[in-house]
């Protein structure tokens, strides 16, 4: 028997659902296989054997998914009820009132996900300060029990006003309808959020109902899959803030597994940064509709305690209250379809050709001209090693697409092409710029570390355009999310609503509170501890969430860094003391140090060293580039632009003036 | 630099990231609860002209006041620069709206030519006046609604003038407020300037200017090309503005909308004069009610820029409701602008069933509750719109609780948040439904009810409501709505009548304030609905099986 060490990641992505693995002799293993929406545990499987992984040897499996977001995007949660505060069931329907649609007088709120006739009432009450100014009438509650069953309803959120600051009502209703109504899953607002703001924590709790069961069924499903093809292992899913935690956990607040995918890179980009000694980093994740990033400081990533599902400039979207990776995400990647508008304008995205009909190269349908397109017409990509050589692209259609969009614009099709990708890149910059200047952080003090299909290609553009002097391209930069998960390290989160002035506030006891609420939710003691509180000065709205000095004067420290920070992010500081609104403890135990091995295995042909023209447009127009295959390159030799760097699964461009070179961990190290 | 097209595709991008960049700085740093909740504020970038050419808005009402106070600024002040912060909330000059809207110019220079501008216009909670938080629904001139700031350098050269500070200090009865948005208001101006600052450097002033120059062109361009979508012709509304407050109206008001290919123009002639309580507009009010409805139909996406609107033309005689002149009370102006919108919306809503609706609630629905905080024992002042009924389209029912026309990305504040800010109890906040009211083929959305139990010993309530007395349209055959309308339940168990204007009323512990908004207007004959919508909306509880079958015909079974 072989030993049990192999540890296992797979992450479903909407096209794809990616494995990586350790196995027991630290060798690294990767597969892909489509995803499969309808059953998503069928792809895990399928992935699973592709891989060549012995199942008997996983010790750990580790797993991100869209079960989450895909029941709730497609509306296919349980039937799900509400049991609210006597005069407020229709706070989930009123939601915020607000018209992001400014000049749409057409504008449609999200519709909620508990229908009027399923929010029922129970008479309680309790102050902001807790006190109950009417007790809980249990009187009421068998009859509220008789109204669910006869509803017919599988799961029920229970959300009483200010429940997070006293949640005993809510908690004493939730037990007793978990006892009169064996089978259907009921969800407390204080279970899943102990943040103010009764919309927001009721939404937070109906989506979490609402997702409960079906992802209940997945996980079942999945576990038994594994266990049938030989797997006993230990189960972790993915965290939205980054880390895992057991199924049985997820299992009681699954609107945690909201985001994993996108999360992992991040994370992995935090330790990719730990490994390198790399202060502040910048993630660059760009796939085919989208590009992503996120500002790794003092190797912290950052994390929100409101997130919002389907937000857009146009739609309000739904909030939830959970804590979720701080990622700025674009609709431009390389599916993007460029197009002109009426008044001859170009525009990039966010309309994508997706996977399918994909960018007009892939000679599958697609009519629109994409940046996949332009990138291949200006030479950058090379048409015959698409995906290591494995996809022949249509260099003749990408042409004949391009030149509509250069008729529109008046402009001859290279010069189309050029222009789409220096648009495409602009928009990306405007990313970066976003997580990093407008938040009053320099870009030139960032390394930008590039994964994703399409990172690699780009990165070296952006740099130049930020003034970014260090690019980090790990190995196997389409399997970096995976990768990342390996690192499995489990992680909990506890979030207090707490509002008083700071001067009088026992932080340390709050913090204490937090950290043990925190603590409940992990089975090990925690190796590493993050505080935080949220601030605002007295009279403001908006908070700024500070680290907690672990050192020193407690309060003097986190004045002097609350004003810090305010006059960098808004240029604008007071002499006026400040609230505390919230404490956030984030526990973790430490999971293994992920190798970072290359990757040279052959099973991909090799792009042969050559030289190729490229259009570098701006950096020095037409241009013979050197070409190499990644894995030809040697620890320390160094490679000066204008190149291009292949690779099975992403093409990396340096331009001249840049050099690139492997380093000992099989990253590729741009630098200007 | 050569100005290539791309790079004004890339700086057209630009400039709606510095309005972006300046709206979430000011928002965040704004010590306002109407700034930061409400958001009503409006920020934007114009050129050296004074024509506006990215924005960025919280709500709809400042389509017109950011680019008519840059250009006002260049007018009235002609040795501006670099550095200088202008200051003004004159509601009949340029830009003006009422007193608490407080817009700042900045002029942009990059080696002394002048490029650009930066503007902000926000609400201030107090600026001094008869009433605490400066508007009310009973003033009967624009001296007893605060401080005025007439086009006034609040810096010079980059050096805050400690004489207008002290001036708006010693005149809001919440100094710290006040000084803590002109503060944040002109850290939101400066950090426009560094943006186009650094883009001049990047690209040039010539192409910055360039693409400014393109980027109003091409909204143009745009616009005009959306009119050959429109229906041609005349089209006419009338409608009644409710009371004003001191005890006049209701008051006439009309438009005459003229579509042609190469315009449109609203003509409001005929309009009732001026009224003696302060429901009056002055002129950049209306342009922003009629500018909201214009974008709307023509196209409610793409950015909006002093561009888009050069196929607009307005026309009203000085002197109206809707063109107030000094010293006509303007305090609760937002009231007419609506109204300028709801004509203009009206007369068309049959034309272009695919932009427009119904009637909807229509008013921003101000209340305004000033109280000692029963725990803290600090001052609170509570100023709010409400949310109410919009009313149905063509092929669906109307919304139920979203703010109005004059607001925007509003958030309504949060009772658990209200609770702990004001130190009110609030025991009730639902949907009002009306059964018959906004009856249609398709019917108008729910109002709300939000009810504010006094807990500390008084309290003073000014209320400022539309629609309370005509109530909202219904289209083809669809019922009108129901009004909004405040009531107050007293401790000794007596009520109020219901009514939409109250300035001052005090009110004491025990006693329940309830905000009641309307129904939007429904749109088609009752008698048309579907059956399975009725049963819909008899299992939600939306409709009584008698109104069911007295107004829509049901029969069970």
């Amino acid at each position: 028997m072989p030993p049990r060490r192999a540890r296992v990641a797979v992450d479903i992505g909407g096209t794809f659902t990616d494995l990586v693995c350790i196995d027991a002799n630290g060798e690294l293993h990767r597969a892909k296989a489509d995803s499969t929406p309808e059953a998503l545990e069928v792809a895990v499987l399928e992935v699973l054997a592709r891989s060549g992984v012995d199942p008997a040897s996983v010790d750990s499996f580790l797993h991100g998914s869209t079960v989450v977001i895909n029941a709730i995007t497609e509306r296919s949660g349980a039937r799900t009820a509400l049991v609210t505060t006597r005069g407020f069931r229709d706070v989930l329907e009123i939601a915020r009132a607000n018209r992001p649609d400014l000049y749409n007088l057409r504008y449609a709120k999200p519709e909620p996900f508990v229908p009027r006739h399923l929010r029922l009432e129970v008479t309680e009450r309790v102050s902001y300060r807790g006190d109950v100014l009417t007790p809980l009438d249990e009187s009421e509650l068998a009859g509220v029990a008789q109204q669910l069953r006869d509803l017919e309803v599988d799961a029920v959120a229970v959300s009483f006003l200010h429940a997070w600051i006293r949640p005993q009502h809510e908690a004493r209703v939730a037990l007793v309808l978990r006892e009169m109504l064996p089978g259907v899953m009921v969800v407390a607002s204080h279970e899943v959020s102990r943040q103010w703001r009764e919309y927001e924590r009721s939404n937070t709790a109906v989506l979490s109902a609402y997702v409960q069961p079906v992802v209940a069924t997945y996980l079942a499903a999945l576990a038994t899959g594994l266990e049938s093809v030989g797997v006993d292992a230990q189960l972790y899913a993915m965290q939205s803030a980054g880390g895992v935690c057991s199924f049985d956990r997820a299992l009681r607040a699954p609107i945690t597994m909201l985001e994993s995918g996108p999360v992992a890179g991040v994370t992995a980009a935090a330790a990719l940064g730990r490994q390198l000694g790399i202060r502040h980093l910048l993630t660059l994740d760009i796939g085919g509709t989208t590009a992503k990033t996120s500002a790794v400081i003092d190797g912290v990533v950052p994390v929100n305690t409101l997130h919002y599902i389907g937000k857009t400039p146009h739609f309000a979207g739904y909030p939830v209250q959970v804590p979720v990776v701080d990622i700025v995400e674009i609709g431009t990647g390389g599916g993007s379809i460029a197009e002109v508008d009426a008044a001859g304008g170009l525009h990039v995205g966010p309309r994508s050709a997706g996977a399918v009909p994909g960018p007009a190269c892939y000679g599958k349908g697609g009519e629109h001209a994409t940046v996949t397109d332009a990138n291949i017409l200006t030479g950058r990509l090379d048409a015959e090693y698409f995906l290591g050589g494995t996809v022949e692209l249509e260099t003749d259609a990408a042409s004949r697409a391009m030149a509509r969009v250069a008729d529109g614009l008046g402009v001859a099709t290279e010069e189309a092409a050029r222009g789409v990708l220096r648009f495409a890149v602009a928009q990306m910059a405007n990313a970066l710029r976003l997580v990093t200047l407008r938040r009053g952080h320099d870009p030139r003090d960032f390394t930008l570390v590039a994964f994703g299909g399409n990172g690699p290609l780009h990165a070296a553009l952006l740099a130049r355009e930020l003034g970014i002097t260090r690019v980090v391209i790990p190995p196997g930069p389409g399997h970096f999310s995976a990768f990342g998960m390996l690192e499995g390290s489990m992680t909990a989160q506890a979030v207090q609503t707490f509002v008083g002035p700071l001067a009088s506030t026992d932080v340390a006891a709050l913090l204490r509170r937090v950290e043990r609420d925190a603590q409940a939710e992990l089975s090990e003691p925690a190796t590493s501890v993050q505080r935080y509180l949220e601030l605002r000065y007295q009279g403001q709205e908006h908070t700024l969430e500070i680290p907690v000095p672990a050192a020193g004067d407690l309060l003097a420290g986190l004045v002097e860094e609350f004003n810090r920070r305010s006059e960098r992010e808004y240029a604008f500081s007071l002499d006026a003391p400040l609230e505390v609104v919230a404490a956030r403890v984030e526990l973790a135990v430490q999971g293994i140090a992920v190798p970072w091995v290359a990757d040279d295995n052959d099973d991909v042909p090799r792009h042969p060293t050559g030289t190729r023209v490229v259009d570098f447009d701006r950096h020095g127009g037409l241009l013979e580039a050197v070409v190499r295959d990644r894995r030809s390159l040697t620890v320390g030799e160094v490679v000066a632009g204008p190149c291009v760097i292949e690779e099975a699964a992403s093409t990396t461009l340096v331009l001249p003036g840049q050099t690139v070179r492997r380093d000992e961990h099989g990253n590729l190290v741009l630098e200007e | 630099m050569e100005a290539d097209r791309f790079t004004l595709d890339i700086l057209r991008e630009a400039f709606l990231a510095v309005a972006e960049e300046m709206f979430v700085s000011l928002q965040r740093t704004s010590q306002s609860p109407v700034v930061y909740e409400v958001l009503d504020f409006g920020v934007g970038l114009a050129d050296a002209k004074g024509e506006l050419v990215s924005q960025g808005n919280g709500v709809a009402g400042f389509l017109g006041p950011l680019g008519d106070a840059v250009q006002a600024t260049l007018q009235r002040i002609t040795d501006l620069v670099p550095g200088d912060v202008v200051v003004t909330n004159d509601p009949y000059a340029g830009g003006g709206t009422h007193l608490s809207d407080v817009a700042m110019v900045r002029p942009i220079f990059v080696d002394g030519e002048l490029v650009a501008f930066a503007a902000a216009k926000a609400h201030w909670t107090d600026v001094g006046g008869r009433d605490p938080g400066s508007w009310s629904s009973s003033t009967i001139s624009v001296y007893q609604e605060g401080l005025q700031l007439p086009f006034v350098r609040a810096w010079r050269g980059g050096r805050l003038d400690n004489d207008i500070v002290a001036m708006i200090k010693a005149n809001s009865r919440l100094p710290e407020q006040a000084l803590g948005d002109l503060m944040a208001q002109g850290a939101c101006l400066e950090v426009a300037e560094r943006r186009v600052q650094e883009l001049c450097a990047r690209y040039g002033v010539a192409t910055v200017t360039a693409a400014m120059h393109e980027v109003l062109e091409r909204s143009e361009r745009l616009a005009r090309a959306t009119l050959a979508t429109l229906p041609h012709g005349v089209f006419e509304a009338e409608d009644l503005a409710d009371r004003d407050g001191v005890g006049n109206g209701p008051f006439a008001v009309r438009v005459r909308v003229e579509i042609g290919p190469d315009g449109v123009h609203c003509d409001f002639t005929g309009s009732h004069p001026e009224v003696p309580g302060p429901i009056n507009c002055t002129w950049s009010g209306l342009v922003s009610g009629v500018r909201t409805v214009f974008k709307a139909i023509t196209d409610p996406v793409e950015p909006a820029t002093d561009g888009w609107f050069r196929p607009l033309r307005i026309t009203c005689p000085p002197g109206t409701l809707f063109t107030a002149q000094r010293p006509a009370p303007v305090a609760a102006y937002f009231e007419s602008t609506e109204i300028a919108s709801d004509l203009v919306w009206k007369a068309l809503a049959t034309a272009c069933p695919d932009r427009l609706t119904a009637g909807h609630f229509l008013s921003v629905c101000s209340t305004s509750l000033s109280c000692r905080h029963p725990d803290t024992g600090e001052d609170a002042l509570l100023v709010e719109p409400h949310a109410g009924g919009w009313g149905a389209g063509l092929d669906v029912d109307g919304q139920s609780g979203l703010v109005s026309v004059g607001d925007g990305e509003t958030y309504i504040i949060p009772v658990e948040v209200a609770e702990q800010r004001y130190g009110i109890l609030v025991e009730r906040f639902a949907l009002n439904i009306q059964p018959a009211a906004g009856a249609g083929r398709h019917r108008g959305g729910w109002g709300l009810i939000r009810e504010y139990r006094i807990l500390s010993d008084q309290a003073i309530l000014t209320v400022a409501m539309g629609r309370h007395d005509a109530p909202p349209w219904g289209v083809d055959g669809g019922a009108v709505g129901s009004p909004n309308y405040v009531e107050i339940e007293y401790a000794n168990g007596t009520t109020s009548e219901q009514f939409g204007k109250a300035s001052a009323v005090t009110v004491h512990r025990g006693d329940l304030i309830r905000i009641v908004t309307g129904s939007g207007g429904g749109w088609g004959a009752p008698g048309g609905r579907v059956h399975d919508s009725i049963v819909a909306d008899l299992r939600g509880g939306y409709l009584t099986l008698d109104i069911a079958n007295s107004t829509y015909g049901y029969q069970p079974g």
